[in-house]
């Protein structure tokens, strides 16, 4: 005879174990940790090499980088004096909390103020996986087509913050900035939304200024 | 394609909930799962079908719950019906930021288990 059990579980209840380690470990350290999310080719790596350039001299950083495959974008990170662990994925469209968790172990940063997960480049995947991090970030480039927010609504809704890329092309291509700006306030109300380009350096002020204004809160509320 | 990963979670969760049954094979497994979960149903149980194809669970059955988000719009005083695939968080009748609940559901509720047959002598 078939036995039935009430199971009542959270299917991600391992990864949403994991995600609430690291947040507590992240509280106690007073590190802001963001979880950056877009396509691949968004430019996530070379914001993220932007902002250590901007941020070095005043924040300690570190990254952990996410791909299916190569060190290349640790290594970049690395090439700036910023301590970055890859995680391989092998083929993996996500990372997961305990990835992150193991691959802080292995890598053993010293404390820093900034922690920042670059994800597998891809839209609908990460979206389902807490990493502890304090916020999602979305990265949008310019040349990906101004469609984007309602075409991957769930990672827009999420997401605090929506970096537009790349924005030094706004000139060359189609793409309708006021249009992006009310489809992601549509779908995220209480939403950020940043204008940037690493090339000109346009914007990279104001996200490096969300940061430590984010930074600074969550130390501020600490008790 | 994220849903094998689901399913592996999944299979996990209902093999450690079954552990101390003794063996035998997983005959349905029901899952809610929230319109607002980013999870796909129908991949989800082409995921499952392909991870237990080759195992004690071969032919178990996974059934989808669906789950949709309830919104509210506090101007309107009224719940705004939503639309397959729209995740505008504004009402749409007069753009006040509408209040969601519920819609990110990933649980596995229950699930039937049919242990072997034991052979009775073997136990006496």
């Amino acid at each position: 005879m078939p036995e039935t059990i009430d199971v009542k579980q959270r299917i991600l209840a391992a990864n949403e174990a994991a995600a609430k380690l690291l947040r507590g470990r992240a509280e106690a350290n007073g590190t802001l940790v963001t979880n950056l999310i877009s396509s691949p080719g968004s430019g996530k790596t070379t914001l993220l090499e932007a902002t250590v350039r901007t941020l070095a001299s005043r924040l300690r950083v570190a990254v952990i980088e996410g791909d299916i495959a190569t060190e290349r974008d640790a290594e970049r990170l690395r090439a700036l004096g910023v301590p970055a662990h890859q995680i391989l994925t092998g083929g993996a469209c996500h990372l997961d909390a305990r990835q992150v968790d193991a691959a802080l172990q292995l890598a053993a940063f010293p404390l820093v103020d900034l922690l920042f997960i670059e994800n597998v480049g891809n839209l609908i995947c990460p979206t389902s996986y807490d990493l502890g991090e304090d916020f999602k970030v979305v990265l949008l480039s310019v040349t990906e087509g101004e469609d984007k927010p309602f075409k991957y609504p769930a990672i827009f809704a999420k997401a605090a913050v929506t970096v537009i890329t790349k924005s030094d092309l706004l000139p060359h291509v189609t793409f309708d900035l006021d249009a992006v700006r009310r489809q992601v306030a549509s779908l995220n109300p209480d939403g950020r939304l940043l204008v940037t380009s690493a090339r000109s350096g346009d914007g990279i002020g104001d996200w490096c200024g969300l940061l430590e204004e984010r930074l600074a809160a969550k130390r501020s509320a600490r008790t | 394609m994220h849903e094998l990963s689901i399913a592996h979670e999944i299979l996990r969760t209902c093999r450690q909930a079954v552990a101390g049954h003794g063996p035998g094979r997983l005959e349905t497994v029901r899952v809610a799962v929230g319109e607002l979960s980013a999870v796909e149903p129908d991949l989800l149980c082409f995921a499952w079908e392909a991870l237990t194809a080759e195992g004690p669970d071969a032919g178990s059955r996974l059934d989808v719950e669906w789950r949709p988000a309830r919104q509210h719009c506090p101007a309107c005083d009224a719940d705004k019906p939503r639309s397959a695939g729209s995740w505008l968080r504004v009402c749409p009748d007069c753009g006040a930021v509408l209040e969601v609940d519920g819609g990110d559901e990933l649980d596995v509720l229950q699930l039937t288990f049919v242990p072997d047959e034991k052979d009775e002598a073997t136990h006496a």
